[in-house]
């Protein structure tokens, strides 16, 4: 089916260099070009293939760029699609950005939303961007992999050292040192 | 949308008022905050603002090795937990190629329908009091507590379970509870006759829930709402039937839609009916389990640490409140490296400023609780 669709892409959407990717273990995706994603979406929803619900979209953040997955589903055609484009990795003064999907699905609203709140991924077009889940003061994006939370907020400490679980901390740490067998730990392992 | 009253032959524009439903309103099921602006009794907008229980489980999981992403995902949709963890074991099993024992799979099966089962009394309960009427709570209840007290027996915990591990579940089930099981089943059929004269045939009942909200199939598609907010509408799609995992190929039930008995297909008595139907298909299920169950071990071959290999997976499974998909993304090392949550209840107060406005206050609570939302799993 990828191979299909991006031939299919490729010639409807010129210049959106559709790429698929078939791993032995797992599934497969699809890379486009980040300029012609609206395009690509817009093909994808109404053209043949129906995909006309937009599932979720996830912002993984990797050493040397940022990608942003689109999943979609075809409920007629029970059909599933995982669509991916590359962003440059973010700079101390950029943010990567990607035009909003939201005229194509209106799902795209509140996913969107959550990218750029977790992620820092800024959707272009989008008709309320704001944070979702953190507060709109929040600073930084909390699933980037270099992010550090900030010390406070509105006066208020965040994570105080008193609060923190230090013996819980440190039971985990002596399980996983002293124990390697987790028989030792539980009796659960009896089917082996 | 601003009412027009006529007063000395003059027409006066009346403001808008805004009110704040929630954090701690009854009616939103849990921390849910809706701003809503009001034209007299009137729903002219409506904003949710969600995220006061956050507690980026994502993130958290990135720490974790995979077999301790279990209790996290309890922890999302703390009334079907069961379920919770089931998706996420089925993705990792999924990449690992694990073989699960047929017991267990049948003991999946069996405690996911009760669940549901739990789940879909737990919404008929709140939903009759989101409207007013207080008994039908208490049945449910005293049903539900019989499947908490099973749960609690096989896993040791009320509601956060940790009971489906990759490879298996954790522990066996014995020949006794499941004779209480069968005979819970049993008693299960009649109470729901009576739950559907009780409310479901009820005057009041049908008039605070037909035509209200009613969800087009376009708007559903576009918001990809799943579940019974998805079957209330008309639309036969259920993944246990479309995409069968686990032992739902062999097992015989039927995909509930609502068909617009009381008012328009896709308005909030569809979508109770369409869950309250989905009971009895549950309890089908459960006993075609407790016939065909067989002796053998609960958990499957799995290594002491595991390692997903290198590669990415989007698994859905079909949860009381909709469609839960799991992410996964991974480097090939002990623990995942990117877990996102497709959550259904998400997507579903998505569409709640979408279905408010032109509603009645009194209506928009209605609303609220035909989506049957839990808010530890919008906010994760």
């Amino acid at each position: 089916m990828h191979n299909e669709l991006v031939s299919h892409l490729n010639s409807t959407v010129s210049g959106c260099n559709a790429t698929a990717v078939t791993p032995e273990i797992g599934d497969s995706s699809i890379f486009v070009d980040a300029s012609h994603i609206k395009a690509v979406c817009e093909e994808l929803a109404t053209g043949e293939w129906l995909f006309h619900t937009l599932q979720v979209i996830t912002g993984t953040d990797y050493e040397d760029r940022i990608e942003v997955s689109y999943i979609l589903c075809s409920y007629t055609k029970n059909n599933e699609l995982i669509l991916k484009v590359k962003l440059p990795k973010p700079t101390s003064d950029s943010i990567p950005e990607i035009d909003s999907v939201c005229s194509v699905w209106k799902a795209a609203n509140w996913q969107e939303r959550e990218c750029w709140d977790m992620v820092g991924v800024k959707f272009n077009g989008h008709p309320d961007h704001r944070r979702i889940l953190c507060p709109e003061d929040w600073e930084g994006f909390p699933l980037r992999k270099d992010y550090v939370v900030q010390e406070e907020y509105h006066g208020m400490k965040v994570n105080p050292a008193e609060k923190i679980n230090n013996a819980d901390h440190h039971f985990f740490k002596k399980i996983q040192e002293t124990l390697e067998d987790p028989k030792k730990i539980s009796h659960s392992w009896k089917g082996e | 949308m601003a009412i027009e009253l006529i007063e000395n032959g003059e027409a006066i524009k009346s403001d808008l008022l805004t009110l704040n439903m929630g954090p701690q309103h009854p009616a939103t099921h849990g921390v849910l905050r809706v701003e809503i602006k009001t034209d007299s009794e009137i729903v002219a907008e409506a904003i949710p603002h969600i995220g006061y229980l956050h507690r980026c489980m994502e993130k958290h999981c990135e720490h974790l090795d995979y077999r301790g992403v279990i209790p996290f995902t309890d922890r999302m949709d703390y009334l079907a937990a069961m379920s919770m963890e089931w998706g996420y074991a089925l993705a990792i099993e999924k990449m690992l190629g694990t073989e699960v024992p047929k017991r267990a799979e049948y003991i999946r099966v069996m405690i996911g329908e009760m669940q549901r089962l739990a789940s879909h009394l737990m919404f008929f309960g709140v939903y009759a009091i989101d409207l007013g009427a207080f008994s039908p709570f208490l049945y449910a209840f005293q049903k539900r507590e019989f499947i908490l007290r099973i749960f609690e027996e096989i896993s040791g915990a009320r509601l956060l379970y940790n009971y489906y591990w990759i490879g298996g579940v954790w522990n066996d089930v014995t020949d006794a509870q499941l004779r209480r099981i069968a005979k819970f089943v049993e008693e299960m059929k009649e109470e729901l006759k009576k739950y559907h004269t009780l409310v479901g045939e009820n005057k009041i009942f049908i008039d605070r829930t037909k035509n209200v909200a009613i969800l087009t199939p376009e708007q559903i598609y576009s918001f990809g709402a799943s579940g019974p907010v998805l079957r209330g509408s008309g639309l036969a799609h259920d993944l246990r039937k479309d995409r069968p995992y686990s032992l739902y190929s062999e097992l015989d039930f039927d995909v509930q839609v609502g068909h617009g008995e009381k008012g328009t297909v896709g308005d909030c008595w569809d979508r109770y009916h369409v869950r309250m139907r989905e009971m009895h298909e549950s309890i089908k299920i459960i006993e075609q389990c407790l016939d065909g169950i067989e002796e053998g071990p609960v958990m499957g071959k799995v290594p002491k640490i595991i390692k997903v290999p290198e590669g990415e997976i989007f698994m859905r499974t079909e949860c009381p409140r909709g469609e839960l998909g799991y992410h996964l993304i991974s480097d090939g090392g002990k623990t995942p490296y990117r877990l996102k949550v497709k959550s259904s209840c998400f997507t579903h107060t998505s569409m709640l400023g979408e279905m408010a406005p032109g509603q009645m206050i009194a209506d928009f609570v209605a609303t609220i609780g035909s989506i049957d939302i839990v808010l530890g799993e919008v906010d994760r």
